[in-house]
C-alpha cells in the first residue's frame, strides 16, 4: 500500500508542520463522513419510496436508471434548477439561514459517532452530551423557517414543531440517562464497548423500555409520520416550510433524512451495540469469522433496519392529534422513563443484570 | 505552535463573542437580539472547551441554546410586539450607557492586569492529568460535597415548573376536552344499545 | 499564552455590555430579561476562569448551579411576562405603573 505512494509526495507530507498534518486528516475525515452521509440520505429516499410504493402495492420509482437507481439525482437535480422564492414580506435574512441551521447540527452530530471498531473522526469524553446538545440546536431552523416566511400556516407548523421537538427532548434525555448508567460513560466508543459479547449483552434486553421511548421520542423529534403534525398537509398546507423552493427546501429535506439516519445509527449504538455482532458468542463459526467481528457493516444493517421502521410506521398510522401528541410526550414517556431509571438503580445497588459494574 | 493556534483561537471567538454581545443590546428586531444571543451562548461554549471544562459547555449549549433561548424565541414570537415604538428610546440613554460601560471596562481590566494576583500574562491554566475526565471529576464533588445544594437546585427547578404553568394557565369558556380516563373506562352498555325489531316482509 | 487574565477581561467587557444594555433598553422587558442572561454568563465565565486557573472544580459546581437556577428564573420571568402581555397588552416598563402612589 505504502509503495503506491510516490516518493514526493511522503516528501511533501513530510514538510507540512505536525499541525498542519492533522488539520488536513481531520478535514479529510469530515469530508468523508459527510459526503458518504449525504449520499446515504439521497438513497434514503430511493429505500422510503420503494418501501412504502411496496407497502401500498405499488411498484415506486422504476423509470429512471436500472430499477429507478437513478432516481435521487434526477430529484437533486430538479431542485438545484429550481428558483429560490423569497415571499415578498419575509425577514430575507433569517428566510435564507434557516436551512442551513437545520442541516449544520444534523451533520456536525457524526462527528462522535463510531463507524467502527476504532474509527471515529472526534473521541471526546462527553460525547452523548454533545449528540443531545447538537440534536437540541437543530429546533431553531424549524422555528426561524416558519416565523421568517411570514405566513400564518408556517408560523403555526413551526410553533408546533418547536414544542413538541422541546417536549420529546426531555424523554430522550431521560432515555439516554438510563443508558449512559447502564454504560458508566459518556463516550459512545466505551457505551458499544459495554455491550459487547453477543446479542444477549446488548442494552436492548435490560432497557427495553429506554428503547422504546427512545426510538419513538427521535421519530417525534424528527417530525416524521405519525407524528408529523407540523407539516400535517391537510390542516397546515405544508408546515413551516411552505414557502420554501429549490435548492432551500432541498437543504430541509436533507436535513430531515439526515436526522433520521442519525436517530437510527443513535439507537444502533445505545441499545443495539452499534458496531458489535449479535453472533459474537457463536463459537461454533470459528474464531477468525467475518461474521464475529465487529466491523462497520453490522452498524450499515442495524441502520438500515430502523430506517425501515421509520417507513413502515409512516405506512402503517394515520397522524396523531396534536394535543394527543403533548399527552403521550409529558404525561407517559416522562414517568416511564423516571420509573424505569429508579429501577436500575435498585438493581444497580443490589448489584443484579449487566449494570452491576 | 500549538499554543499559537490556541491563542488565535481565542482572539476569533473573542470577537465574535463580543459581536454578538453588541448585537444583542443593540438591534432593533427582538428576534435578531435572541438570535444574537443563541451566537454568545455558543461562542462561549466555545470558549470554555477551550480551558477543558467540556462539561459544563456542553450543557450550556443543551440548557440555554436548547430549552431556554427557545422559551425566549417562542415568547417574542408569539406576543406581537409593535417594535418601534418599543425601542423608540433607543439613542436618548445610549450614551450614558456606554458611558458607564467604558468606566466599568477600565476599572475591571485595571483590577485584573494590574492589581491581580496573576500579573504575569505567561501565566496558563493548571495543566490537567493524562486520562483527567472533567465530567466525573465534577460528578465526584457535585455528589459529595455539594449534594444537598444539588437536591435544592431540584427542588427549585420544580418549583419553576409549577409557578409558570400556574401563572399562565387560564380556562377558557368554551373549550372542548378530552377526558381519557372516562374514555378508557366506558362500557359497551353506555354507548351501545341493541334493538329486537322484527324484519319487514315483503307483502 | 492564554491565561486567566484574558478570560476575565473578556468576562468584564461581557458584564459591562449587557449593563449598557440595560440602559439602554430599558423600555422592552423581554430584552432586559436577555441583558440579565447575558451579565450571568460573565459571571459564569469568572467562575469557569478562577476554576481552571486554581485547578478546583468547586467553581464549576458553582457554574452548574448558576445555570440551573438562572434556567428557572427564565422560565418564571416569561411567565410572568405572559400574564402581564395579555392583561396589559403592552410589556412597555413605562406604562407598568399601576402601582404608583
Amino acid at each position: 500500500m505504502s509503495s503506491l505512494i510516490p516518493q514526493f509526495v511522503v516528501d511533501l507530507w513530510d514538510a507540512i508542520p505536525m499541525l498542519f498534518q492533522h488539520l488536513i486528516i481531520i478535514t479529510a475525515q469530515i469530508l468523508g463522513v459527510t459526503i458518504v452521509v449525504i449520499l446515504t440520505v439521497a438513497f434514503t429516499t430511493y429505500f422510503e419510496r420503494k418501501v412504502i410504493g411496496y407497502m401500498q402495492g405499488r411498484l415506486g420509482p422504476n423509470r429512471v436508471g436500472p430499477l429507478g437507481l437513478g432516481q435521487p439525482f434526477a430529484d437533486v437535480i430538479k431542485l438545484v434548477i429550481k428558483e429560490v422564492v423569497i415571499p415578498q414580506r419575509s425577514n430575507r435574512f433569517l428566510f435564507l439561514i434557516a436551512p442551513m441551521l437545520s442541516l449544520i447540527p444534523a451533520l456536525a452530530a457524526w462527528a462522535v459517532i463510531p463507524l467502527s471498531g476504532s474509527f471515529v473522526i472526534a473521541d471526546i469524553n462527553a460525547g452523548l452530551l454533545y449528540v443531545l446538545a447538537l440534536t437540541s440546536v437543530g429546533v431553531y431552523g424549524v422555528i426561524l423557517g416558519g416565523w421568517a416566511t411570514n405566513s400564518k400556516y408556517a408560523f403555526l407548523g413551526a410553533m408546533r414543531s418547536g414544542a413538541q421537538i422541546v417536549a420529546y427532548e426531555i424523554a430522550m434525555g431521560f432515555a439516554l440517562v438510563g443508558v449512559l448508567m447502564a454504560g458508566g460513560s459518556l463516550n459512545l466508543g466505551v457505551i458499544m464497548q459495554a455491550q459487547a459479547g453477543g446479542f444477549s449483552s446488548w442494552f436492548i434486553i435490560p432497557l427495553l423500555p429506554l428503547f422504546f421511548v427512545y426510538f419513538i421520542s427521535g421519530v417525534a423529534e424528527t417530525n416524521r409520520a405519525p407524528f408529523d403534525v407540523t407539516e400535517g398537509e391537510s390542516e397546515i398546507v405544508a408546515g413551516f416550510h411552505v414557502e420554501y423552493s429549490g435548492v432551500a427546501f432541498a437543504l430541509f429535506f436533507l436535513a430531515e433524512y439526515a436526522n433520521m439516519i442519525l436517530v437510527s445509527a443513535l439507537t444502533a449504538i445505545f441499545f443495539l451495540g452499534g458496531v458489535a455482532s449479535p453472533m459474537e458468542g457463536w463459537t461454533f463459526l470459528g474464531d477468525g469469522s467475518f461474521l464475529r467481528e465487529p466491523n462497520f457493516f453490522w452498524l450499515a444493517a442495524k441502520i438500515s433496519f430502523f430506517l425501515f421502521v421509520f417507513f413502515w410506521l409512516r405506512a402503517t398510522f394515520p397522524r396523531f392529534r396534536y394535543d394527543q401528541i403533548m399527552r403521550l410526550g409529558w404525561k407517559i414517556f416522562i414517568p416511564v422513563t423516571i420509573v424505569w431509571i429508579a429501577v436500575e438503580a435498585v438493581m444497580a445497588w443490589m448489584k443484579v443484570g449487566p449494570w452491576s459494574v | 505552535m500549538a499554543i499559537l493556534f490556541q491563542t488565535i483561537l481565542f482572539y476569533c471567538f473573542a470577537v465574535f463573542l463580543i459581536g454578538a454581545a453588541l448585537g444583542v443590546i443593540l438591534s432593533r428586531n427582538p428576534v435578531h437580539a435572541v438570535m444574537f444571543l443563541v451566537l454568545a451562548f455558543f461562542q462561549s461554549a466555545v470558549l470554555w472547551l477551550l480551558i477543558e471544562v467540556e462539561f459544563l459547555a456542553l450543557v450550556l449549549v443543551l440548557v440555554y441554546v436548547g430549552a431556554v433561548m427557545v422559551l425566549f424565541l417562542f415568547v417574542v414570537m408569539m406576543l406581537d410586539i409593535d417594535v418601534e415604538q418599543v425601542k423608540g428610546g433607543l439613542t436618548r440613554y445610549a450614551p450614558l450607557g456606554f458611558a458607564i460601560a467604558a468606566l466599568m471596562v477600565f476599572e475591571l481590566v485595571q483590577v485584573i492586569w494590574v492589581r491581580g494576583r496573576f500579573a504575569s500574562a505567561a501565566e496558563g491554566f493548571v495543566p490537567l492529568p493524562e486520562g483527567y475526565s472533567n465530567t466525573e471529576a465534577l460528578g465526584a464533588v457535585l455528589y459529595t460535597e455539594h449534594v444537598y445544594a444539588f437536591e435544592i437546585a431540584a427542588v427549585i427547578l420544580l418549583l419553576a415548573i409549577v409557578a409558570a404553568i400556574t401563572l399562565t394557565m387560564r380556562k377558557r369558556p368554551g373549550l372542548k376536552l378530552q377526558n381519557i380516563a372516562q374514555q378508557v373506562a366506558v362500557k359497551r352498555e353506555d354507548r351501545v344499545r341493541l334493538v329486537k325489531m322484527e324484519s319487514e316482509k315483503p307483502e | 499564552m492564554i491565561g486567566l487574565n484574558h478570560y476575565l477581561t473578556l468576562s468584564a467587557i461581557l458584564f459591562s455590555l449587557s449593563v449598557a444594555g440595560i440602559f439602554i433598553n430599558r423600555r422592552n422587558l423581554i430584552l432586559l430579561l436577555m441583558c440579565i442572561e447575558l451579565m450571568l454568563l460573565a459571571v459564569n465565565f469568572n467562575f469557569v476562569a478562577f476554576s481552571r486557573a486554581l485547578g478546583d472544580e468547586t467553581g464549576q459546581v458553582f457554574v452548574f448551579f448558576i445555570l440551573t437556577v438562572a434556567a428557572a428564573e427564565a422560565a418564571i420571568g416569561l411567565a410572568i411576562l405572559v400574564v402581564l402581555f395579555r392583561n396589559r397588552g403592552s410589556i412597555n416598563v413605562q406604562e407598568l405603573d399601576s402601582m404608583k402612589g
